[in-house]
């Protein structure tokens, strides 16, 4: 039944748009003020029906109803509030729904906000777009096609072939699939709508582009255009640093950057936005590039189209670890990007001899020259990477089935365009601010170019670079960070306002040197036998068990249970085991690693990387398992961490593969993964216990450390804490001298069930002896195995456990570790935060200036 | 035609050709094993063999496991980092390296799975309706 409101809310608001772009239409063609209230209306009631019907879908999430394919799709029952709430756009269907939601939003302000000349036509190309973007989600059968895939389809609609459908019609699932695990994260509850918030108002300066093409006024549309432009930006950049942030730490993949096409789908809009940015500033100071600045807010909004299609067309399935999959809107994308881009392109050629052209060329040494030159190598950047991301397409070009481009292509192209940018900014902000001959500039640089050297030098000489590439990439950002200074400093004392562009460049400058040291100053840690494996590697000395040369360099090592290990000279590691308690997720583990350094003078410090399993995905035979790493983050260098394998995950894999076995023997398949198990470490459990005779009790004891969790046979036995008993309770002997109990958590895997023991070690007096008692206690369920808490040692603080009656042995516990160390990633922050800021003040600056003069 | 226009224009023909030059050679095609042989950063595709041994060995701290691309050849492949964890899992598998002696040296490995982003199957939703009923 909502269901049923929510699609025809979404009709109501698509027809609405549709009718409020033909009213906007009429307005601007001469229809006057009348048609622009009917407009404004007809887009308030497009506004009102998608909100209506977003309260639908939400409501739907909230209150769980899995009939509902979205709801389904994307939830559980026992999601968090928050998640649910960020359900609403985790799928395609609902991002396409806050997209639209936040670009009603802009219009809302577009009314208030835009001059009476503009204002018609800039309205008329957002509900436009607004119309493209409603029938992505409208969900209209047209024959045998439907327009759009609406977030309100039943399961039965969605997916009509599938088996317990044709079944039963209406069936409802007890639970949904929920959310990715992945996803989980409160960096990717904000993430999306900042992003969404970017891609709304970058459609702004398209339309504002696209109206000054039309009204033939292309001079003074950059003023109200720029403040949104630059907001477009702002969002972009925060969008792009928070989805860079969380794939450090919550993704194994190794950094905050993979040229990911989804990655590059938000940084290519920034790259052309900005350029446009550099454009529209010239344009408002001296009437010049205005075919530039049309054509830069065009590209930027057709960025963010195109880079839509590649991620939700389902074309980037192969290249993308995470690009939608096709919905049926192939075509409707496809559409989207040719009318945005026909209608663009189009009226820029037709009004192409009426458009303002340059008197004089700019002489190099002007701001104008600069700045165009600037744009240029943003765009030029921007271009490179669009080529990469459309290898599926354009690729084919070379190749029948194209691979993605090496990380290689990416960084060649992008590393000398950041040089010349970076020289170009310190150029382009000095003769911003005042006229320059060649003199004069040479005169007021002699002094950067000094402290630049003088900076480079340190930086080679410290940061031991080799390479002569790296050395120029070095002074060039060392440059832009210095000159851009000297300017910003000059600004702050005359008139802070300004600073917005230096501030910019100076963060630009910041992000560049910092990229460099943590990507390529990056370094694995590494016990010694891995890394005199690695050298003998690059020798060409190393040979493989098969007796052939090895290749290979290994990046990760191992270690035992409480064993330690020196790595890179530097660190003492000691795994300390791992704890189920306090999980935020179901299975998850907490792996307990404590760094050293290894001459023994500083702090010492822990890192508790998790490994969980994916409870979208995982069923009780096969279970895919995520790891999260954890990161140490400090001023000079990270610590990256990730547990890459473990005991506790083979033996968690064994026993789901021995479920599936039994399952799979009854209908004859054989599960036959036996394995490389003589391979394995720890394969004692793979001989079952054939030795044991029925009265001879077996006897082992084990060691644990408060906190850790070790693995008997089929129980887990986890060590909380030591309790004090106080005197006088019952079950103590005369005269105990001490008394503690264990808090012992003893999990049967078998059953998964949990029993709390809390075993007594005392000590007391008797005939002047000590004496120690110790009970043994029987773990609930088992009939003859217990434990006894026989002994503590105070030197290492552990305690001695004594298990009876159990047939299998306690197994080895270690874990693969993948460590790097990252230097200065902060300032690759710094640099962002620091862009974040620049960009913000220039956005003040241009939104009073407005203001003042509307 | 002006000189300046005439030096532009080469600067943009000899900057998009160099570009199309490079991305050429960055991107491959997929191939199989047999035309891997003599290829460095051969993007070979395929599917785990999963009867045959398989697993990650402490002592080589190798992964090793046969696949078996879409001509049908089947091919050792030793992969120099732990299991990934979602191998299981992955209904396709791209490894990315070079044959030496028939083997399959992979640097990289892309795992496709089926139930990341991807639409549920009805396979999957069965599984919830046994679970349940």
């Amino acid at each position: 039944m909502l269901g049923t409101i929510g699609e025809v809310l979404i009709n109501a608001s698509f027809l609405s748009v549709v009718l409020a772009a033909v009213a906007y239409y009429r307005c601007s063609s001469g229809g006057g003020d009348r048609w622009f209230r009917r407009a404004n209306w007809l887009f308030a009631a497009h506004g009102f029906f998608l909100l209506a019907a977003s309260g639908i879908l939400l409501h739907l999430i909230l209150t769980h109803q899995f009939n509902y394919y979205y709801v389904f799709k994307y939830t559980s029952s026992d999601l968090q509030l928050r998640y649910l709430v960020s359900a609403f756009w985790g799928g395609q269907e609902g991002s396409f729904m806050l997209w639209i939601l936040f670009s009603f939003l802009m219009g809302a302000g577009l009314m208030k906000w835009t001059r009476k000349s503009y204002r018609g036509p800039v309205l008329f190309f957002l509900a436009l777009t607004q119309v493209f973007l409603m029938s992505m989600v409208a969900g209209i059968p047209i024959g045998d096609w439907t327009m759009g895939a609406s977030p309100f389809r039943t399961l039965a609609e969605a997916m009509p072939n599938a088996p317990f459908i044709q079944t039963n019609p209406d069936f409802v699932p007890s639970d949904g699939q929920g959310l990715n695990d992945l996803l989980k994260s409160p960096w990717m509850m904000i993430h999306p709508p900042i992003l969404f918030l970017g891609f709304s108002m970058m459609t702004i300066p398209y339309c504002f582009a696209m109206a000054a093409l039309w009204k033939r006024r292309y001079n003074e549309w950059v003023g109200p255009a720029l403040p949104w432009t630059l907001g477009a930006n702002v969002a972009l950049l925060t969008a792009i640093f928070l989805g860079g942030y969380w794939a450090y730490v919550t993704l194994s993949f190794g950094g905050y950057w993979a040229w990911d096409p989804v990655e590059n789908a938000s940084l290519v809009p920034w790259l052309l936005g900005t350029a446009g940015i550099h454009t529209m500033i010239i344009q408002r100071k001296s009437s010049t590039s205005q075919k530039a600045s049309i054509i830069f807010a065009l590209l930027a909004y057709v960025a963010i189209v195109y880079e839509t299609f590649l991620t939700r067309s389902g074309i980037l399935s192969d290249a993308s670890v995470h690009s939608f999959v096709d919905l049926g809107l192939y075509n409707q994308l496809v559409a989207f990007m040719a009318v945005v881009t026909f209608i663009g392109l189009g009226m820029f050629f037709y009004r192409y001899r009426d458009l303002p052209s340059q008197d004089r060329e700019s002489k190099i040494l002007s701001r104008e020259f600069m700045t165009f030159a600037g744009a240029m190598v943003l765009f030029l950047l921007g271009l490179v990477i669009i080529l990469g991301t459309s290898s599926p397409i354009i690729g084919r070009l070379f190749t029948v089935s194209p691979t993605p481009p090496e990380i290689s292509f990416y960084n060649d192209w992008t590393m000398p365009l950041a040089i010349i940018a970076a020289i170009l900014t310190v150029f382009g902000q000095f003769l911003f601010w005042s006229r320059q001959t060649a003199e004069s500039l040479a005169d007021e640089l002699t002094w950067p170019v000094a402290a630049t050297c003088v900076l480079t030098l340190a930086s080679i000489m410290l940061g031991n670079v080799r390479d002569i590439y790296y050395m120029v990439y070095i002074l060039a950002g060392w440059f832009a960070l210095v000159g851009n200074g000297v300017i910003m400093y000059r600004l702050l004392r005359q008139n802070s306002k300004l600073i917005g562009g230096a501030l910019s460049h100076t963060g630009f400058a910041l992000l560049m040197l910092g990229i460099l040291a943590s990507s390529a100053y990056n370094e694995h840690l590494l016990d010694p036998t891995m890394a005199g494996f690695n050298a003998a590697v690059d020798q060409g000395t190393a040979v493989g068990a098969d007796g052939l040369p090895a290749t290979q360099k290994r990046n990760f090592f191992q270690l035992r249970l409480n064993e330690s290990k020196v790595v890179n000279d530097k660190y003492r590691v000691t795994y300390e085991g791992y704890t189920l308690r306090g999980q935020t997720r179901t299975g998850q583990q907490e792996y307990r690693i404590k760094f050293e350094p290894a001459d023994g003078e500083g702090r010492q410090f822990y890192l508790t990387p998790e490994v969980y399993p994916m409870l979208s995905s995982s069923s009780g035979a096969n279970i895919q398992w995520s790891v999260d790493p954890d990161v140490r983050t400090g001023l000079l260098s990270d610590i990256y961490l990730y547990v890459s394998g473990s005991s506790y995950v083979e033996r968690k894999n064994r026993q789901a593969e021995e479920q599936q076995r039994r399952m799979s023997q009854g209908s004859g398949a054989a599960g036959g993964t036996g394995g490389l198990a003589g391979n394995m470490a720890d394969s004692q459990q793979d001989t079952p216990a054939d030795t044991t005779e029925a009265d001879s009790m077996q006897t082992q004891t084990l060691s644990l450390s408060r906190g850790s969790t070790v693995t008997v046979g089929s129980f887990e036995i986890a060590f909380n804490n030591y309790r004090q008993v106080p005197e006088g309770e019952l079950d103590l002997p005369d005269s105990t001298m001490i008394a503690v109990r264990a808090q012992l958590d003893v999990t049967d895997r078998a059953t998964n069930s949990t029993a709390s023991l809390q075993p007594l070690f005392a000590i007391y007096n008797k005939d002047g002896q000590s004496w120690s008692y110790a009970p043994p206690v029987t773990i609930p369920g088992t009939g003859d195995v217990s434990i006894q808490f026989s002994n503590v040692k105070p030197e290492s603080g552990e305690i001695e456990l004594t298990i009876r009656g159990l047939d299998e042995t306690y197994q080895e516990e270690w874990v693969l570790l993948v460590a790097e160390e990252k230097p200065l990633i902060s300032v690759v922050w710094l640099g962002t935060f620091v862009l974040m800021a620049g960009f913000s003040v220039s956005i003040m600056r241009h939104w009073l200036r407005e203001r003042e003069k509307s | 035609m002006k000189p300046k226009l005439i030096i532009g224009l080469l600067c943009i023909v000899g900057f998009t050709s160099l570009l199309m030059y490079n991305f050429g050679n960055s991107i491959s095609t997929y191939v199989n094993f047999q035309q891997a042989q003599d290829m460095e950063g051969a993007h070979v595709v395929g599917t785990w063999e999963d009867s045959r041994d398989y697993g990650f060995s402490m002592e080589e701290k190798q992964f090793s496991f046969y696949m078996k691309d879409e001509e049908g050849n089947v091919r050792r492949v030793v992969y120099p980092k732990p299991k990934p964890n979602n191998f299981e899992q992955a209904d396709r598998l791209v490894v990315i390296g070079s044959m030496q002696n028939g083997v399959f040296y992979a640097n990289d490995m892309l795992m496709k799975c089926p139930s990341k982003y991807n639409t549920v199957d009805a396979a999957e939703v069965s599984g919830t309706q046994t679970l349940e009923s």
